[in-house]
């Protein structure tokens, strides 16, 4: 029979954890419908973004010599990966899968990698994994601006400007719903066409699409070198800003799924122990009945016999 | 029919397994504990066994057999002496009941020399303790409860999880092996168990010769059942006294207790805690402290302890424990996942756990590994409610290593092979040791934790995975 107070004790416990994850839940449940709507609405900016970074790119091929972010290079030597993961934890595995992914690439890769970790959880599985971690960001803010993210993008194009590293990956979570998040990677410099087929890549693995058919022309004012000198480095800005968005809204719906399964696995805990609370306690007021009417029986037994001896004496 | 030294009397009284007796009032009482003998038509005579003085020249005796057929008035002969069994060589190779009448159907027995099964404790003066591990090859055994030379061990365990596997496979590896006299005592256990043992001692092992069997199984009444275990202890003093090394295997002493509180309530003494008989710990001291190494010989014991309701703090089992030098608590849990066999490693110990005994490595590991299954049990409500991603690094690590630990600790038993399929397998200690010591040490963090389940030593273990890794499934 388990000892009741230890039950107890551990009933105690359950519930505690108990109040912290419904309280988490209930603080994620109200993150996740602003995080959700940012990552939407910024989904349908970069989406754009894109859309006419790839018609640039592929109405001719002198105006990716425009601007150096738009090269890709010949031999790739370093490459940098930016693993964006969160500060806090207890968000299920939503920092595991995306570390798990990002060091998959980067062995898939097989080449030196410089780490930009985003978030102390991916910083703190790189180091004790003693990765190459060039640069981290931590004490991420609560909602994420442009200026908040300038710091990370100046990191990362000026690994690929200064010639550190060939190509820049971040690896991300996509936000698909509330119960599915995907890990992802994509590469986000050098903005230009993946010369491989699809088909030979991983299938975490987004990088930049040629178009079937060219769409649009454009017609640049005063020059293609101005402009582009302009909006290739905003259009950076705003892809990143849409995967930071991205991994976000999946932080707080990981969040609050997994606080969710931990409160009700609390619960059938608490409850399992209560039972067996219920019963040792039971099973402890049962013993002790017995034995105390085990021994009034007995004493009356005794008691009879006693009489009976009397009674036999006084005859004889 | 009255031999000369014989008293006669008649029976007064028959309450089932209970019978007075009265004598004349000018004769002199049979002591307590001393036998009856009851002549009866076409059978053995009924041994009776006085319990208590009643007055009027009664005595209140239980039956060493069933007393059907007793009718009141019916001659009865106080013996003047307690049961005795015949013991020394003629008795091994042989199966007797409590009475010291063979049951194998062999003939009688006849020795020279007649023990009683009551009989005093070795004086103080003469015991002694010899600290030197007894290797079992059973790799948990070894690691966390190691056995002495001359020690008692318990087996605890509730109610089908393998007390009896473990002691037959305790009477395989060490009886085996073993150069000295075996004695097994099987108390109020199942027959079938008890016929089963007596063929493969006498066909498989071919160790008869040197085994002496006594059985007083579950049908037998209360009487035989408190006794029989006496009857063994009888035979194992007789072989000690000759300065030789005796096992003395006992399954099970619960049901020792268990008869003790049937005759009691029979008796009509006032129940104790839980119903026992009040004088519990008195009749367990009394068989327990007969179990001792003496300067001349020694008994190494193994008694299977049953635990009723998987309740340790019930009063029979407590009363036993502290009788011990280690205990191996089988636990229902770890029988239900499977893990066989399912000693826990966390409630069992031994008092030669000590590294002035077995050594600082020995120690060590096995604390280790203590202290890593206890932290991953510690975590285990954390994993149940929030799930095992949400443990910091460190604890990951260690509970992956907990789970292979627990894996490594099974082990397939030589008398189960027909059940389980697997042959069983002998772990020398050092094989033991050098295992645990780099499952610790993070060596075998890369092999599958499936692959520890049911191995022998940690070189089979490398062996599979291995074998896998050559077939590319890892």
């Amino acid at each position: 029979m388990p000892n009741p107070r230890e039950i107890k004790r551990r009933i105690r416990s359950v519930k505690n954890i108990q109040q912290i994850t419904m309280a988490l839940e209930a603080v994620s449940a109200s993150k996740v419908r602003r995080a959700t709507a940012q990552a939407l609405s910024a989904r349908a900016y970069a989406n754009m973004a894109m859309q006419v970074l790839t018609n640039i790119a592929s109405t001719s091929g002198s105006i990716s010599a425009l601007h150096p972010l738009l090269q890709s290079r010949e031999q790739i030597g370093t490459v940098t990966i930016c693993l964006i993961t969160s500060d806090r934890g207890l968000s299920g595995a939503y920092n595991t899968n995306v570390i798990r992914v990002a060091r998959q690439f980067a062995q898939h890769l097989g080449r030196p990698v410089r780490w930009v970790a985003v978030g102390r959880k991916g910083r703190d599985a790189l180091v004790r994994l003693r990765e190459n971690v060039e640069a981290e960001f931590i004490g991420l803010p609560a909602w994420w601006t442009i200026d908040a993210l300038r710091p990370i993008r100046q990191v990362l194009v000026e690994d690929y400007l200064k010639g550190y590293a060939d190509e820049v990956y971040v690896a991300y979570t996509e936000f698909i719903n509330t119960l599915t998040q995907k890990p992802m990677v994509l590469r986000l410099l050098p903005l230009a066409f993946d010369e491989k087929s699809a088909l030979s890549r991983p299938d975490y693995l987004k990088m930049m699409e040629k178009p079937e058919s060219s769409v649009a022309d454009y017609i640049f004012e005063p020059s293609a070198s101005a402009i582009l000198e302009e909006i290739v480095p905003k259009f950076v800005e705003n892809i990143l800003l849409e995967l930071v968005l991205e991994s976000q809204a999946s932080e707080h719906s990981a969040r609050m799924v997994a606080m969710r399964n931990a409160s009700d696995n609390a619960k059938a805990l608490a409850e399992d122990l209560t039972l067996s609370y219920n019963k040792a306690r039971q099973a402890a007021i049962t013993a002790e009945i017995l034995d105390i009417v085990g021994g009034v029986e007995a004493l009356r037994a005794q008691e009879a016999r006693e009489a009976e001896a009397a009674r036999a004496d006084g005859k004889a | 029919m009255a031999n000369s030294n014989e008293v006669q009397g008649k029976l007064a009284q028959i309450l089932g397994a209970v019978v007075d007796v009265e004598f004349p009032p000018e004769s002199k009482l049979p002591d307590i504990y001393d036998a009856i003998r009851v002549p009866m038509q076409g059978k053995d005579d009924l041994i009776l066994e006085v319990q208590m003085h009643l007055g009027n020249h009664r005595v209140r005796c239980v039956a060493m057999d069933s007393t059907d057929g007793l009718q009141r008035g019916m001659a009865a002969y106080a013996t003047g002496a307690p049961i005795s069994v015949p013991v020394g060589p003629p008795a091994l190779g042989r199966l007797f009941n409590v009475l010291g009448r063979p049951i194998d159907g062999r003939g009688p027995v006849v020795s020279d020399t007649y023990y009683p099964i009551h009989r005093p404790k070795p004086d103080f003066g003469d015991l002694t303790t010899r600290p030197e591990m007894f290797e079992t090859g059973i790799k948990v055994i070894d690691l966390v409860a190691p056995f002495t030379k001359g020690g008692k061990m318990g087996v605890f365990g509730g109610a089908g999880v393998g007390k009896t596997v473990i002691i037959s496979e305790l009477i395989r590896s060490v009886a085996t092996v073993h150069s000295g006299v075996s004695v097994f005592a099987g108390v109020g256990e199942r027959t079938r168990e008890g016929t089963q043992l007596y063929y493969e001692m006498k066909d498989t092992y071919r160790v008869i010769d040197s085994t002496v069997m006594v059985f007083g199984q579950m049908n037998e009444p209360p009487g035989v059942r408190l006794r029989v275990a006496l009857a063994g202890l009888a035979h194992s003093e007789y072989f000690r006294d000759q300065g030789k090394d005796v096992l003395l295997f006992i399954d099970n002493i619960f049901r020792f207790s268990l008869a003790g509180s049937e005759v009691s309530a029979l008796l009509g003494r006032m129940p104790s805690a839980v119903g026992y008989q009040p004088t519990l710990a008195n009749e367990m001291g009394n068989l327990q402290e007969r179990i001792a190494s003496t300067k001349v010989g020694s008994i190494t014991s193994m008694q299977a302890v049953y635990v009723p309701a998987d309740d340790y703090s019930d009063p029979a089992p407590v009363a036993t424990f502290t009788h011990l030098n280690g205990t191996i608590a089988l636990e229902r849990e770890l029988a239900a996942q499977g893990l066989f066999p399912a000693v826990d490693p966390l409630a069992s110990t031994s008092r030669l756990l000590d590294p002035a005994f077995v050594g600082e490595e020995h120690y060590n590991t096995a604390r280790e590994v203590q202290r890593v299954l206890q932290r991953y049990k510690d975590l285990q409500d954390i994993i149940a409610i929030l799930g095992i991603e949400e443990l910091p690094a460190e604890d990951k690590v260690l509970v992956a290593r907990a789970r292979r630990v627990q894996r490594f600790l099974t082990q397939p038993m030589f008398v189960a092979a027909r059940f389980t399929g697997r042959e069983g397998r002998y772990v020398p200690i050092k094989e033991t040791i050098r295992g645990f010591r780099m499952i610790l040490n993070g060596e075998l963090d890369h092999v599958p934790e499936q692959m520890f389940y049911m191995a022998g030593g940690i070189d089979d273990v490398i062996e599979r995975y291995e074998e896998a890794k050559a077939k590319g499934e890892v």
